[in-house]
Parts: C-alpha cells; sequence; structure tokens
C-alpha cells in the first residue's frame, strides 16, 4: 500500500506522461507481439513456399537419376539447384536410395556415395515428408519421398539455415524495440512539456490560494491569466470573485471593529464620566467647604485632602483611559498596573449591574508581552463578562505569570459562551456571531493571535465560563499547556 | 561445382549449344527421314562430350567457321553420349561426327577419317587417373577400394584404358573399385573428384591439361596418379560409304584448313589444338589393341 500511494501522491506532471509512456509501451508490445507473430508465419509460409518449390524442381530432376541410381546425374542436378535456388540456403541436400545409402549429396565427403546416412542427421528428419522448422538452431529440415507408379524410388533429405530469416526477425524485433522505446520517450516528453504548460495555470491558482490561507486575498491579475483556457478562466474568475468578497468582508470587519471600538469607548465613556461625575459633587462641596471654613487650618487641611483624593480618583480615570487607547505606539511590557487599570475601567458598569469583581492580579514586575494586547482583550472578555452575568452575580480575574507565559483568566457567572461564539472564539469556525457580541470576539481573537497566543475554556467551580487567555513570553518557545494547575477543557492555537 | 557455361537441356537431355542447333529445328531434323545432301541442306556434324564444357562461343564460332567453308547451313549436334552420336552418325543421321577414338576403331570398317586434330603438334593424347588433391593414392593400384568416376563407357580415355588396365589385372570395374558411376564428360570427372564426389577418376589428359589453365581452382583439387601411353587423338569421321562425297572432302579440307583462316584459329586456340591433319587407321592401333583385351575379358 506504501508505494502506490506514494506513486498517488506523485504530482500529475510525471503520472501522466508515465501513463503516457506506459500506455504506449503497451501498445508497442501488443503491437511487436502481433508484428513478429505475422512476420514469423509469413516467413514460416514463404519458407514452406520455397522449400516446396525446390523440392519440386529437384524431385522432377533427379527422379530420372534415382531411377537408374545414376550418381553423377543426382549429383548434378543436386548441385545445380543449390545454385538455382538462391532463395533456399541448402546446408546440405542428399539423395538416398530405398535401401537407406546415399546415391549423392551435395556434401560428397560428408556423405560420401553409398555410405549409410549418419543416424544423428537421420533423426533430425521427421518421418513423414515435409518441413520441420527448429527456430533454436536455425536449421529446418525436409525430406520427400520419390515414388514411381507408387513405390518409393528414393528419399530427398536437406537441411536449410534459417539463420537469415531469424536475423530478420531479430533485426525487426530490434527496430521495433527502439522505434516504439523513442516513440514512448517521445510521448512522455511531450505529455510531460504538454501537461507542464496546462498545469501552468493550477500552479499560479495554487500560489494565490496560498496566499489567501496566509491571510492576502490578492486577486490574479491579467498579466498572469494570459493563453488560459476556458475551464481555468473561469476558475480564475471565481478566485478573483471571492479574493474580492474576502477583501471587502475583511474591510467591513475592521470598520465594524473601529464602530465597535467606538461603542465601547462610548460606553466607556460614560462610564468614566460617571467616576468622574462622582467625585466632582464632593469635590464641590469641599471647594464650598474651604471658601465657607478655609480659615480653619484643620478643615482646610481635611478639604484640600478630600480634594487630592478626588482628583487623583479623576487623573487615574483619565490615565487608564489614555492609556488603553494609546494606538501606534510601540507596545510596553506588561505589568500588574496594567491589569489593575482595567478594574477601573471595568468597575462603573460592574457596580451598575450590583456585580463583584473577584480581583486576583498575581503579576509581579513587568512581563515580556504586548501590554497594550493584553489590556484590551482582557477588557473586550470583562465587557463581555459584565454583560452576560446577571445581576448580583462575580465576575472573576485572575492574572498570573508561569514560567514562559502570561495567563489571564476571565471568568463569569452568564448563562455560558453560545457554542457558535465558543466555536469562533477558539478558532473552529471562520464565521463570526452576528454582530453585538461577535466584534468583541474577533478583536480578542485577532490579538491574541497577533501575539501567538492561545485561548482555551476552563472549568472553575462557581463559575460558568472561564475564558483562558495564554500569553507566551516573547523569544519563548511555542506555548501548550503551560498552566497545569487547573483542568484544560479545550485549548487551541488562536488564528 | 556447376560448370561456367550455361547449357541447356534438349528434349533428349542433350548439351547443346545454344547458337548451334537448338534453333528450334533439331527434333524435326532427327525425327524426318534423312535426304541425300544437296546444296541447300544443312549439314549436320554431331560433337561428343570430349569438347570442353564451355562451348557455346566455340560452338557458334565453329559453326560460324564451317557456313563460310562449306557455303552450307550447319548444324551441330550435341549428345550426352558417345553412343548416341555414335548411333546418329551410323544411322546416317549426321554427316560428320567428332568421335572417340574407341567408337571409331569399334566401328572402323564403317567409319572414314576425315580428320586428326594435332595436340602440341602430334594427332596423339593421353589417359589420365586422378585422385582428389588430398589422396594418399600415388599410383594406379593404390586407387584400389575407391569409388570411380568414369567418363563415358565408349571413351577410350575416360573407361577404356582403365578397363584394360584392369583386364591387366584380371579385375573389373566392380571388383576392383568400391563403387564406380560415370559422369559423361570429362570435364565432369575433374568435378566428381574435386569434390570429393569420387575419390578416383578416368578422362582424358588433353582435357584435363588444357583445364589446368583455364579452371585451375577446379583442377587444382585433383592429382594425377597414372599416365597412359600416347594413343591416336580421337577424329573426325564420317561414313566410308560417304567418304567420297564432296561434302567429306570439303569437310576434311575445312577442319585441315583451320590453321590459316583467323577463325579458324581462334576455334584452335579455344580448343587449345594445333591443328587437324591426316591420319590413317594405323594411329589407331593401341585403341584396338586395348578394346580387344576388354572385349575378350567381356
Amino acid at each position: 500500500m506504501g508505494p502506490l500511494v506514494r506513486i498517488a501522491n506523485w504530482p500529475l506532471a510525471w503520472k501522466v506522461p508515465l501513463l503516457a509512456a506506459g500506455l504506449m509501451i503497451g501498445v508497442a508490445v501488443l503491437i511487436s507481439q502481433f508484428v513478429l507473430s505475422r512476420l514469423a508465419s509469413d516467413q514460416e509460409s514463404n519458407l514452406r513456399l520455397l522449400t516446396s518449390a525446390y523440392l519440386d524442381g529437384l524431385s522432377a530432376a533427379v527422379l530420372p537419376a534415382a531411377q537408374r541410381a545414376d550418381v553423377w546425374e543426382a549429383f548434378d542436378a543436386i548441385d545445380r539447384a543449390r545454385s538455382h535456388y538462391t532463395g533456399v540456403n541448402v546446408r546440405f541436400a542428399i539423395l538416398a536410395l530405398p535401401n537407406g545409402k546415399v546415391l549423392a549429396a551435395s556434401d560428397p565427403l560428408t556423405f560420401p556415395v553409398q555410405s549409410a546416412i549418419p543416424p544423428e542427421v537421420d533423426k533430425r528428419f521427421p518421418p513423414q515428408d515435409g518441413l520441420f522448422i527448429d527456430n533454436k538452431s536455425g536449421r529446418a529440415w525436409l525430406s520427400r519421398t520419390l515414388r514411381e507408379e507408387g513405390f518409393p524410388i528414393g528419399r530427398i533429405l536437406a537441411e536449410i539455415d534459417i539463420s537469415e530469416l531469424l536475423r530478420v526477425r531479430r533485426q525487426v524485433l530490434l527496430t521495433l524495440v527502439a522505434v516504439n522505446a523513442a516513440l514512448a520517450l517521445g510521448f512522455a516528453a511531450i505529455g510531460s512539456f504538454a501537461l507542464k504548460r496546462m498545469l501552468e495555470p493550477l500552479s499560479v491558482f495554487s500560489g494565490y490560494m496560498e496566499r489567501v490561507r496566509e491571510g492576502r486575498a490578492d486577486p490574479i491579475p491579467g498579466s498572469k491569466r494570459r493563453g488560459l483556457s476556458r475551464e481555468f478562466d473561469r476558475l480564475f474568475d471565481r478566485f478573483n470573485a471571492m479574493a474580492r468578497a474576502l477583501n471587502e468582508r475583511e474591510e467591513l470587519a475592521s470598520r465594524l471593529a473601529e464602530q465597535e471600538k467606538y461603542a465601547v469607548l462610548g460606553k466607556l465613556a460614560s462610564g468614566m464620566a460617571h467616576e468622574v461625575n462622582n467625585p466632582l459633587g464632593g469635590l464641590f462641596n469641599a471647594l464650598d467647604t474651604l471658601r465657607r471654613h478655609g480659615d480653619d487650618a484643620d478643615v482646610r487641611e481635611a478639604t484640600l485632602n478630600l480634594l487630592r483624593r478626588g482628583l487623583t480618583h479623576i487623573r487615574n480615570v483619565v490615565r487608564s483611559t489614555l492609556v488603553n487607547y494609546r494606538r501606534g505606539e510601540a507596545q510596553h511590557s506588561a505589568r500588574a498596573v496594567d491589569v489593575d487599570d482595567l478594574r477601573l475601567l471595568i468597575e462603573p458598569e460592574a457596580s451598575r449591574k450590583t456585580i463583584r469583581l473577584a480581583w486576583v492580579n498575581e503579576i509581579r514586575g513587568p512581563l515580556p508581552v504586548a501590554g497594550e494586547s493584553v489590556r484590551q482583550a482582557t477588557l473586550n472578555l470583562l465587557i463581555n463578562a459584565c454583560a452576560a452575568t446577571p445581576p448580583g452575580g462575580i465576575v472573576r480575574l485572575q492574572a498570573r505569570a508561569t514560567d514562559n507565559a502570561l495567563v489571564v483568566d476571565v471568568g463569569d457567572q452568564g448563562p455560558g459562551l453560545p457554542e457558535d461564539r465558543a466555536e469562533y472564539l477558539l478558532g473552529r469556525s471562520e464565521e463570526r456571531p452576528a454582530v453585538g457580541g461577535g466584534l468583541g470576539l474577533w478583536i480578542v481573537r485577532r490579538l491574541v493571535a497577533d501575539e501567538h497566543g492561545e485561548i482555551a475554556l476552563v472549568q472553575e467551580s462557581g463559575l460558568k465560563t472561564v475564558i483562558r487567555v495564554t500569553w507566551p513570553f516573547r523569544g519563548a518557545p511555542s506555548q501548550n499547556a503551560i498552566v497545569n494547575d487547573r483542568p484544560i477543557e479545550e485549548t487551541i492555537h488562536a488564528e | 561445382m556447376p560448370p561456367k557455361s550455361t547449357p541447356i537441356r534438349g528434349p533428349e537431355g542433350a548439351r547443346i549449344g545454344r547458337r548451334s542447333v537448338i534453333a528450334g529445328g533439331l527434333a524435326t531434323i532427327l525425327l524426318r527421314p534423312r535426304a541425300p545432301a544437296n546444296a541447300a541442306e544443312a549439314v549436320s556434324i554431331g560433337l561428343n562430350p570430349l569438347f570442353l564444357d564451355s562451348d557455346i562461343q566455340l560452338l557458334s564460332m565453329l559453326e560460324a567457321y564451317l557456313v563460310a567453308r562449306l557455303g552450307r547451313p550447319v548444324q551441330l549436334v550435341k549428345r550426352r553420349t558417345y553412343q548416341e552420336i555414335t548411333a546418329m552418325l551410323l544411322s546416317g543421321q549426321l554427316d560428320a561426327a567428332w568421335v572417340c577414338d574407341d567408337p571409331y576403331v569399334q566401328h572402323e570398317d564403317q567409319f572414314a577419317l576425315l580428320a586428326v586434330p594435332l595436340y602440341q603438334h602430334q594427332p596423339l593424347y593421353q589417359t589420365y587417373v586422378i585422385v582428389s588433391e588430398a589422396s594418399k593414392a600415388q599410383s594406379f593400384d593404390d586407387i584400389r577400394g575407391s569409388v570411380h568416376a568414369f567418363s563415358d563407357p565408349d571413351s577410350t580415355s575416360g573407361y577404356l584404358v582403365t578397363r584394360y588396365l584392369l583386364a591387366l589385372r584380371r579385375t573389373t570395374p566392380e571388383q576392383f573399385f568400391r563403387t564406380f558411376f560415370f559422369t559423361y564428360g570429362h570435364r565432369n570427372v575433374v568435378r566428381a573428384v574435386a569434390c570429393g564426389l569420387a575419390e578416383s577418376g578416368s578422362m582424358d589428359g588433353y582435357v584435363w591439361d588444357v583445364m589446368r589453365t583455364r579452371e585451375p581452382e577446379l583442377i587444382n583439387g585433383t592429382r594425377v596418379v597414372y599416365r597412359s601411353e600416347e594413343l591416336g587423338f580421337p577424329p573426325i569421321v564420317g561414313l566410308k560409304s560417304a567418304s567420297d562425297t564432296e561434302l567429306a572432302k570439303a569437310l576434311s579440307a575445312a577442319f585441315k584448313a583451320m590453321p590459316s583462316d583467323p577463325l579458324g584459329r581462334d576455334i584452335l586456340t579455344t580448343l587449345g589444338l594445333d591443328g587437324f591433319t591426316d591420319a590413317g587407321p594405323d594411329l589407331y592401333r593401341g585403341t584396338l589393341e586395348k578394346w580387344l583385351v576388354v572385349k575378350a575379358q567381356a
């Protein structure tokens, strides 16, 4: 099965010419077989005709000599027949008398007059008159009994050299082999060239498909479409249509993401306004207190402290918003404050829904991961978690560092991540869920993929959904199951 | 080995010169009753296989020469055996014939000598007994038990002399040789011995000598182990009954005049002869004696 599989995996540009050559060889073998068989049959038929003519002529010539047992006449006839029947290559011919003795032979030294035919020669001739061919030895033996009024008066025995016929047969075979081999090679070469030409568009197509896999859906340009067959022309048309659709979809998604970002920003802004507004009342009160009771040092000190705390709170809120949406700058390492800042941002929404935030930030010191991406992705997950968790529920965040990655778990007590969203988040599906929650997930997925991170769903008691994002340290080897203190339900590389 | 010439086999199996007698009339000539010779009728001359086989051109030249000399059409008739030629002459189907000396002595009472060839300026020739070059035989007696090729039963050199030698040894071919056969041509004897069909052969020494220069590759396969004494060369004869006719005289004169004619000289050169001469029956005493000895044994 192994070699067959390997052959099945061969490129078409090899298989088809090989198949063409194989077929040619098959046809050539069949044709050669037929031609040689026909040639052999024709040669045998011609040999039979020639030897028959030779025997007819010789019989007529030696019959009177056989009747009279005339040695010279018999020899003369045999000798002349040899030069007259040049088509029959007679090695020797014997006119034997009925007593088995040689009357005359073409080679008297081997078969002397009146000698008995040597048994080793005699046994070569079949008892019946006729032609016996032995291709192996390249000889044929023919015999004919001479009769006068029904009585045998002698027998002609002749050995024929048919090596010339066999040589012609071999020559034909060699010619057939040479011609057919040349044809097979020629067809294979032409087939290979033609197929290469025919498959060239497929190679172009494959190259552009590969680009799609890498995330670039470039349409095939006109310069690569010259001389295309109708089938490939259609295929390229469809591919280009698909590439355009993909690009449009990508653009739309980007645009929607941008809008979503602004929507989130609006939501955050309102939260931030709320955060800022809360201390503002106190701050104004403090100002009034200061105006009225500013002379009292204790009151002034306490009021100024109140003002400082209020303004500090506002500054923190503004700073964290600025940090979260600072774009185009090189990402700094992730620090504990990057995670803690998120609490400031999500807290207003959590408070609004009376959701309790269970916040465990175990990050110590800067970690070599993209801090901005971590913040943005985690914030999206937190927003989704708050949205999913019913009032009074818990949203949990845990951030910790392993030897080579930052692991951030975001859990909630919502109804659970719908299947389509889970599939999309885990990279098993390219179908983005309906707009609303889909964009947040899309952003998370993209950010994590950019950092070669992983997204997984894990189970944790008391929580319905826990999404675990593993951010590998830059320069660290690929991450796999780097978190082992909790059972992993599903882990997959985000794309 | 096939002969160098391309003879044509006639209805009776005779070997016939293409340009001489095959012109279509041979069968007709032989079958119809013979009328007295006259100026318009072709002169028939029989030739025996004494001639070398490569003789198509020779026959053509001889015919042309005789036609020119006699002023009459000439037909040269060849047969496979001496006996056939002798019989045709005796039966009057031929006007003259070049026969072997053996048939001449057998029918000396009926044949008249018209001309006798001169070989090496003598009307004489020898019988050779030959063996293959590879044979160990060095003398006539060494060929005992061999397969022997005779030329013709009516040939002096190709049969009679050997038969005579065997008679002197009180034996016969059947006893002396393992087997023997006739080739009906001196050149064929050379072929048979050279290719191994026969281990020894009896033949005309004149033919062997001429062939040695003309077909050395064939003759080199053979070696002479016995040479007879010189005997009268095979003559050109006619019937005694017609010896006084103008034709007989003209024929005799024509053969004897060959050295003085360019075409005649070409013919003599081809034949390896010097000319023709008159001779009497005494020239053939040696042949006659041998024939008588053999006849007595039979």
